[in-house]
C-alpha cells in the first residue's frame, strides 16, 4: 500500500511541484479604538500544488486572520501592512477589489467552521449550488444541476438527488459541511482554505470528512491550507504544518518532524499538554504551559513566547528571534533551538507544585449514586394538528449506572446521545419519566425545586461554555459568594474570606474578586465556574464538557485543577466529554452512550482495549491522534445518529453498525453481557467473538 | 503582561462608571443626542436661573414680538416671554411631577410614566418569559390585544375617561407602555433563560424572584434601557399631542403641547408662538432617539 | 489513459488586462512558455507565448525611443494574444494518443486542456514522454528485449504465450512498426527477476521472430 503511494508520487515527479501560494513576510493589523493591533507579523510559508499544509495554534493566535488576509476579507478595520501574497505567481496584495473577487471566485475557495456561514438558509441546496455555476461559468441550469449532483456524489452525500431539493436546515451539520465542500470544489479551485471545518462536528463525522478532504486533495490536485487548533486533526490531514503563536509562525516543517522532534519550546509544550489516547492520570501527567497568550496589542519586546518559556534568557527578552532553518526544511523561531533540543525538559518548580496526585477510591465502597432503568422523555410537538397521540423524544431510555464515592465516571458518545440529559435529570433540571434515582440513600427522582436544600448542595454542576457559565452582570466574588450564602457553607462574615480561599485554590488569586466575567479569559471563567460549583463542598460534581471549549494548554491546567480538587476534597465526579483521549486520561469508569442507552460501561482501561462494543470500536478509530507514528484502524460510521423520536428497533446501533449480525440485531434488543462484574457490553455478538477483536490503536514499531 | 499590571491597580468606582460611559463618547450620534437631551434637562431644572421673565407674566406692551434682547425668543399673543415658557414647559415632562396641587416629586411625568411602565412591563415580561407556562401565554395574549391599539389612541381614551392631570398622564403612559416593554423583556428572557449561568442558579435551587430579577433582568438591561429612551421620547411627543388636542395639563402651567395649541390660532400674526415649542418637542425627541440609536450601534459593535 | 489523468491541473493563468511587460516578466519568473489568458470563470480568452510577446519590429521602426516605451507600456496581453478560437486545445476526456497526435501534427509541445471553454489544465510533451517512460517501465530493473516479428495478427500472441508459458510476468510491452520495413513490427518486452540468458533462450524458440536487441537495465 505505502509503496504503491510512493510509486504514484514518483511518477508524478517530473512535474515540478510549483507553489500555488507563497506568503512572504506578511503582517496584518487591525485598527481598533486603542490604535493599531498587529495581529499577524512576519508570517511566511508556501503551499505546493496538491499539497495539504496546516496552520495550527490556539485561538486568537492569528490563524483566521492569515486566511482572511489571503482572500482579502479582513473587514473594514483590517489591513495587510507588509509582505507579499503570491497566488499562482501573482501578488494579491494591493490588487483592485474587482480582480481579487474574480480570483477568489474562480481559483480560491474557502470553507469555514460553521457551514451555515456559506449557505443561504432560505434557498434550496440544489439552487444555491447550481447558481455558482450559472453565474460564474454561464452554464445552462440543467447542465449546472447535473454537475452539482455529480459533485455531491463525489463527496459521498447519501441520497444526493434528494438533498438537492432540501433546505439547509433539513440536513445535519456534517452533511451541511459536505455540501459546502462540494460547493467549494465546483469551480475546481487551485487553493482551498479550510478554517476549522470539522471543529463543530462529532468525531465520527469528523473522521469521515477528513478522509473525504484527503481524497479530494488527491483527485483534484488542490492545494489545501488547513487551519485547526487540534493537533490530532492536523496529523491526519496534512503533510506539512506551521505552528502559530501570538501572530507569528514559530515552527514549520513536515508533520512528522514537528510532532516527533519539535524544536521550539512552545511546540514542545503543546505536545506535553495534550493527553495521548491511552494515557491515564495514574501513570502520567499533563504539563500545562503556564501563563497565557499575550494580546497582540501588548507583545513582549523580544521573543513573543519569552514570558512563558522555560528556557528564556536575557537575549530572549531583548532580541526578537527570526524564523531560521535549523535543518533542511525545518524552520524554528528561537534563539536557542539547538540547545533546547539537547537539554531535555524538566518540569519547572511551579508546574510541579501544581501537579496533583489523583485521588484513590475504594472500589468496594457502596455506590453514592444509583440510577436504574432511568428514562427521560421530552414531549415533542405533534406534527399532526389534531392528533391526540403524543410523541416523545426518548433522550434517555433505560439507563442504569452506579457511581462509587470518590471516583470519576466518564460519559462519552456522539452529540445527541443523551449524555447531558442524563446528567440534567440527576441534578433535577429535567424530570425523569421513569426509573429510580438514589443519591446518598435519598430518592432524587424529583426536580430540583422540590428537593431539600441539603441534597441540592451535595449535587453541583460545571458547564461547558465558558462564555455563558458566569452571569455577566456580577463580579466573580459575588457569584462565588452567592453559593456560599445560599447553602450557608460558612457564617456570613466569613464569606469573603472563603471566596478568597477558593480563588487561591483555583490559582486565580484574590485580585479576581472584583473582576467582571468579561475581563477574564476562557480558562479563568471556567475556573470561577468550578469554584462556584465546589463552594458548597458538594459530594458529587457533574461536569458537562468542562474543557471542550478551552485551548489545549489551558485544558491541561483545568484538568489538573479538577484532579487536585478531587484529591483534596474526595469529590465524586461525572465527567462528560467528546474527546476520548481526555476521558481516558481523567476517568476511572467510562460509560459509552448511544441514542439514549448505554452501549458499554466499565473501567477505563477495559473500554479502550478489546473486547469492544462495535460502537466503541468505531469511536476509537475516529479519534484524531496527534502522533504520526500511531497505527489506527479505519472504521467509519455512515450517516448520523438517528432521531431519538423514533429510535431503530432492536439494537439502536444497527443502522450504522459495521459488525451487524443480521436480522437479530434489528428485531431483538441486545443482551447485556458481562465481561467482568464491572464491564458490560450490550451487543448480540457472542463474548468469545468480541474478545477476538483487534486493538484499534497501536503504536507502531 | 498588561493584564497583570491591571490586576495590581484595582480601578476605582468612578473609573468604572467612566469606563461604562466611555462607550457613549465613541458614537458621534450618541453624543449629539446626549447634548440635546442634556440641554433641555438642564434648562428645565435651572429654568428660574436661565430666564429673565416669569413664564405666566403677561406684558401687554409686548405682544406678538419677535426675538429681541429683551425677549430672546420673542413673546406670545398675551405678551408672555416665550423662552421662559419653553424652559418652564420642559419641567413637567422632565423634572417635576405634581402628584397633587401642592405635592410634587422630582422627575417629570414622561420619566415617571416610563419608569412605572418599566416596572410593570418587566415583571409581566419576566413572568411569561422565564416561567412560561399557560399563565405567561394568557398574559401575553392580553397584552398583545392591547398593543393592537395605536398608542396615541390609548392615551386619548385614557385621558378622556379620567380627565387631564399630571398623574393621569403618568397612568396613561404606564398603561400604553407596559405591553411593549413586556413583549421585549419576554423575548430577552426567553433567550437568556437558555444560558448556562441560569442553569447554574437553578441547580442551586434559587427562588423564582431571585431568578427573574437578579439572574435574568440585569442581563437584559442594555436593550431595555435603549427601548426606555425611545419610550420617553414617545411619551413627550404624545403629551405634546394631547396638549395640542386640548387634553394637556391644566393651565396656566406652560406645557409645550398646549403652547402650540394656543399659538396656532395666531400663527399668521406670530409664528414664534408655534415654532419654539415645536422645536423644543422635536429636538428633545430627536435627541433621545439619537442617543438610543448611538448606544445601540455601539453596544452591538462591542458585544 | 486519458488527458485528465496526466495533465497538470491548475495551470498559471492571468487576466487579459495584464501589460505585456508584466506578462513577459511573469513567464520568465515562473519559467513557462504558454500563458492562458482567462476571463470570468476561468474562460479561455486567448493564449500568449514568448513569440507573441515579441513586438513586431516593423511596427516600432517608425517610432522614437519615448514612443516605443509608451507604446509598450500601454499594450496589454489581450492586444497581442492568440484569440481563443485559434488556440489549439484538447479536452480532458481525450486519450493521450489523441493529445500526442495533435501535438505532432501541429508541431507544438504544449496543449491547453479546455472543457466547455473553461481552462482545466495543460498537458505538455514532457507529460507524454513520462507516459512513454512508464509504459516501457523505464525505472524498473529487468531485461529489455526487442523482438522483430511479421506484421500479422497472432504473432504478438505467440510471443506473449512463450513468456507466459515460463511463468514470467511481463513488466512492460510496446510495439512500433519496424523503421523502413512496413511488413515487420518491433516489439519491446520487459521482464524482471529472470536471468537474461534464460529469456533470450526462450524467445529464440518463437519461430518466425527474431531477437534484435537485448539489454539489462
Ligand atoms: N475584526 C477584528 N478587530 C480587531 N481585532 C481582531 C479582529 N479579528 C481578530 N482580531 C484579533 O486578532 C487576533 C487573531 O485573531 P484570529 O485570526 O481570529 O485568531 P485564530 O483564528 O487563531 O483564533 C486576536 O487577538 C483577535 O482578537
Ligand atoms: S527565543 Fe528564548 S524565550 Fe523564545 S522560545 Fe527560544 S528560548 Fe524561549
Ligand atoms: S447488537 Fe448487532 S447491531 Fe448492535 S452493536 Fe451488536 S452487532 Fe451491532
Ligand atoms: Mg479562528
Amino acid at each position: 500500500m505505502s509503496t504503491e503511494l510512493e510509486w504514484i508520487t514518483e511518477v508524478d515527479d517530473h512535474r515540478i511541484k510549483t507553489p500555488v501560494l507563497q506568503v512572504e513576510d506578511v503582517a496584518i493589523s487591525y485598527e481598533t479604538r486603542k490604535g493599531d493591533v498587529p495581529a499577524v507579523r512576519d508570517v511566511s510559508f508556501d503551499i505546493l500544488r496538491g499539497e495539504a499544509h496546516s496552520i495550527v495554534g490556539e485561538s486568537g493566535c492569528g490563524k483566521s486572520t492569515v486566511a482572511f488576509g489571503i482572500v482579502n476579507f479582513l473587514g473594514r478595520n483590517g489591513r495587510i501592512v507588509n509582505g507579499r501574497i503570491l497566488f499562482q505567481g501573482q501578488d494579491l496584495v494591493g490588487r483592485p477589489q474587482e480582480e481579487l473577487r474574480r480570483i477568489r471566485g474562480d481559483r480560491i475557495a474557502m470553507v469555514y467552521q460553521d457551514p451555515m456561514q456559506a449557505l443561504n438558509p432560505s434557498m434550496r441546496l440544489g439552487d444555491q449550488m447550481s447558481e455558482v455555476l450559472i453565474v460564474h461559468r454561464g452554464m445552462e441550469k440543467k447542465a449546472a444541476e447535473e454537475k452539482c449532483l455529480e459533485m455531491l456524489n463525489r463527496v459521498y452525500m447519501p441520497d444526493a438527488a434528494n438533498v438537492m431539493r432540501r433546505y439547509p436546515h433539513q440536513i445535519s451539520g456534517g452533511q451541511q459541511q459536505r455540501v459546502v465542500i462540494a460547493m467549494a470544489l465546483l469551480n475546481d479551485p487551485a487553493l482551498l482554505i479550510m478554517d476549522e471545518p470539522t471543529t463543530a462536528l462529532d468525531v465520527t463525522v469528523e473522521a469521515v470528512v477528513l478522509d473525504l478532504i484527503a481524497e479530494l486533495q488527491r483527485v483534484f490536485d488542490t492545494a489545501i491550507m488547513y487551519i485547526s487548533h487540534n493537533l490530532g486533526v492536523v496529523a491526519r490531514v496534512s503533510t506539512k504544518v506551521g505552528v502559530m503563536y501570538a501572530g507569528e509562525i514559530v515552527e514549520r516543517a513536515t508533520v512528522k518532524d514537528v510532532y516527533l522532534r519539535p524544536y521550539h519550546p512552545y511546540t514542545q509544550g503543546l505536545m506535553r499538554c495534550v493527553p495521548r489516547l491511552g494515557m491515564d492520570k495514574r501513570s502520567s501527567f499533563l504539563y500545562p504551559i503556564p501563563g497565557r497568550v499575550p494580546s497582540p496589542a501588548n507583545l513582549p519586546p523580544g521573543c513573543v513566547f519569552e514570558p512563558r518559556c522555560d528556557y528564556s534568557r536575557e537575549e530572549c527578552r531583548l532580541k526578537r528571534p527570526a524564523l531560521r532553518a535549523i535543518e533542511p526544511r525545518h524552520w524554528v523561531r528561537c534563539h536557542f533551538a539547538e540547545e533546547v533540543a539537547q537539554m531535555g525538559w524538566e518540569p519547572p518548580e511551579e508546574v510541579l507544585a501544581d501537579l496533583a496526585t489523583p485521588a484513590e477510591f475504594d472500589r468496594t465502597a457502596e455506590p453514592i449514586l444509583k440510577v436504574s432503568r432511568a428514562k427521560t422523555y421530552y414531549e415533542a410537538p405533534s406534527k399532526k394538528l389534531l392528533s391526540r397521540e403524543k410523541l416523545y423524544v426518548k433522550a434517555v431510555d433505560d439507563v442504569s449506572i452506579e457511581v462509587i464515592k470518590g471516583e470519576t465516571l466518564g460519559i462519552v458518545g456522539e452529540s445527541g446521545c443523551g449524555k447531558s440529559t442524563l446528567v440534567k435529570t440527576v441534578i433535577g433540571m429535567e424530570k425523569p419519566t421513569a426509573g429510580e434515582f438514589e443519591f446518598m440513600g435519598v430518592d432524587i427522582s424529583t426536580p430540583v425545586s422540590k428537593r431539600d436544600l441539603s441534597i441540592i448542595r451535595e449535587l453541583q454542576m460545571v458547564f461547558q461554555n465558558p462564555d455563558s457559565t458566569l452571569n455577566p452582570s456580577f463580579t466573580v466574588g459575588m457569584q462565588i459568594g452567592r453559593a456560599l450564602r445560599r447553602f450557608k457553607t460558612v457564617p456570613k462574615d466569613h464569606v469573603r474570606a472563603e471566596v478568597m480561599r477558593l480563588l487561591n485554590m483555583m490559582k486565580l488569586g484574590e485580585l479576581y474578586y472584583d473582576r467582571l466575567p468579561r475581563q477574564l479569559s476562557g480558562g479563568e471563567k471556567q475556573r470561577v465556574g468550578i469554584a462556584r460549583a465546589i463552594a458548597a463542598r458538594p459530594e458529587l460534581v457533574l461536569c458537562d464538557e468542562p474543557v471542550s471549549a478551552l485551548d489545549v494548554s489551558v485544558q491541561a491546567a483545568v484538568l489538573n485543577l479538577l484532579m487536585e480538587i478531587q484529591a483534596e476534597l474526595g469529590t465524586t465526579m461525572i465527567f462528560i466529554a467528546h474527546d476520548l483521549s481526555v476521558v481516558r486520561f481523567f476517568c476511572d469508569h467510562i460509560a459509552v452512550m448511544y441514542l439514549g442507552q448505554i452501549a458499554e460501561i466499565g473501567l477505563a482501561e477495559a473500554i479502550y482495549s478489546p473486547p469492544y462494543h462495535p460502537y466503541t470500536e468505531a469511536l476509537l478509530s475516529a479519534v484524531p491522534i496527534p502522533d504520526p507514528s500511531v497505527e489506527q484502524k479505519s472504521i467509519r460510521l455512515s450517516g448520523n445518529v438517528p432521531s431519538a423520536l423514533n429510535p431503530p428497533s432492536g439494537c439502536r446501533f444497527h443502522t450504522r453498525c459495521p459488525r451487524k449480525l443480521g436480522d437479530v440485531c434489528e428485531t431483538a434488543a441486545p443482551p447485556c453481557q458481562h465481561m467482568t462484574d464491572e464491564h458490560r457490553i450490550h451487543c448480540h455478538i457472542p463474548l468469545e467473538e468480541l474478545r477476538e477483536m483487534e486493538m484499534v490503536v497501536s503504536i507502531a514499531g | 503582561m498588561m493584564t497583570e499590571m491591571g490586576a495590581l491597580t484595582q480601578p476605582s468606582r468612578w473609573q468604572k462608571i467612566w469606563d461604562s460611559l466611555s462607550i457613549l463618547w465613541q458614537s458621534k450620534v450618541a453624543v449629539a443626542g446626549l447634548i440635546l437631551v442634556l440641554f433641555w434637562t438642564l434648562t428645565a431644572i435651572f429654568a428660574p436661573v436661565v430666564t429673565q421673565h416669569e413664564p405666566n407674566v403677561e406684558d401687554a406692551q409686548a405682544r406678538n414680538e419677535g426675538p429681541s434682547a429683551g425677549h430672546w425668543l420673542g413673546t406670545d399673543h398675551k405678551g408672555r416671554d416665550l423662552w421662559s415658557r419653553v424652559a418652564y414647559g420642559g419641567r413637567i415632562v422632565l423634572v417635576k411631577w405634581p402628584v397633587t396641587e401642592s405635592f410634587w416629586i422630582p422627575g417629570g411625568v414622561a420619566i415617571w410614566g416610563v419608569l412605572i411602565a418599566l416596572a410593570v412591563g418587566c415583571t409581566l415580561g419576566l413572568l411569561s418569559g422565564y416561567y412560561g407556562g399557560w399563565v405567561g401565554e394568557v398574559v401575553m395574549r392580553i397584552l398583545d390585544a392591547m398593543m393592537a391599539f395605536p398608542t396615541i389612541l390609548l392615551y386619548l381614551i385614557i385621558i378622556a375617561a379620567m380627565g387631564a392631570s399630571a398623574t393621569n398622564v403618568v397612568i396613561a403612559i404606564t398603561i400604553a407602555g407596559s405591553p411593549g416593554i413586556a413583549r421585549l423583556v419576554r423575548g430577552l428572557a426567553l433567550d437568556i433563560r437558555t444560558r448556562d449561568y441560569i442553569a447554574a442558579a437553578e441547580t442551586r435551587g434559587e427562588p423564582g424572584l431571585w431568578m427573574m430579577f437578579l439572574e435574568v433582568l440585569p442581563n437584559a438591561r442594555g436593550p431595555i434601557i435603549i427601548d426606555a429612551m425611545l419610550r420617553v421620547g414617545y411619551a413627550i411627543f404624545s403629551i405634546g399631542t394631547l396638549g395640542f388636542l386640548g387634553l394637556g395639563l391644566p393651565p396656566p402651567n406652560p406645557d409645550w403641547g398646549s403652547m402650540v395649541q394656543a399659538g396656532h390660532h395666531h400663527i399668521f400674526t406670530n409664528p414664534w408662538g408655534v415654532v419654539w415649542p415645536t422645536v423644543a418637542i422635536s429636538s428633545l425627541v430627536v435627541g433621545l432617539s439619537l442617543l438610543a440609536d448611538g448606544l445601540r450601534e455601539e453596544s452591538l459593535r462591542y458585544q | 489513459m486519458l488527458v485528465r489523468d496526466y495533465m497538470t491541473k491548475h495551470p498559471l493563468m492571468v487576466q487579459p488586462t495584464m501589460s505585456i511587460v508584466d506578462a513577459q516578466r511573469f513567464m520568465g519568473e515562473n519559467n513557462i512558455r504558454h500563458l492562458p489568458i482567462v476571463g470570468d470563470g476561468k474562460r479561455l480568452l486567448g493564449l500568449v507565448t514568448r513569440q507573441t510577446l515579441l513586438v513586431d519590429p516593423g511596427r516600432l521602426g517608425s517610432l522614437d525611443v519615448w514612443e516605443i516605451t509608451r507604446c509598450l507600456a500601454g499594450l496589454t496581453v489581450q492586444d497581442v494574444m492568440v484569440k481563443a478560437e485559434h488556440v489549439i486545445i484538447v479536452e480532458q476526456n481525450a486519450t493521450i494518443e489523441e493529445a500526442a497526435r495533435i501535438m505532432v501534427e501541429k508541431k507544438i509541445g504544449c496543449l491547453l486542456v479546455v472543457d466547455d471553454g473553461v481552462v482545466t489544465g495543460v498537458i505538455t510533451e514532457i507529460d507524454l514522454l513520462a507516459r512513454l517512460m512508464e509504459m516501457m517501465a523505464a525505472r524498473v530493473p529487468g531485461v529489455r528485449v526487442t523482438v522483430r516479428q511479421p506484421n500479422v495478427s497472432g504473432e504478438l500472441a505467440k510471443l506473449v504465450g512463450a513468456i507466459a508459458a515460463q511463468g514470467w510476468g511481463i513488466r512492460a510491452l510496446g510495439g512500433t512498426p519496424t523503421p523502413k520495413d512496413p511488413s515487420k513490427w518491433d516489439v519491446v518486452v520487459k521482464v524482471s527477476n529472470v536471468p537474461k540468458d534464460e529469456i533470450v533462450a526462450a524467445l529464440r524458440k518463437v519461430d518466425g521472430q527474431e531477437v534484435v536487441d537485448v539489454r539489462e537495465v
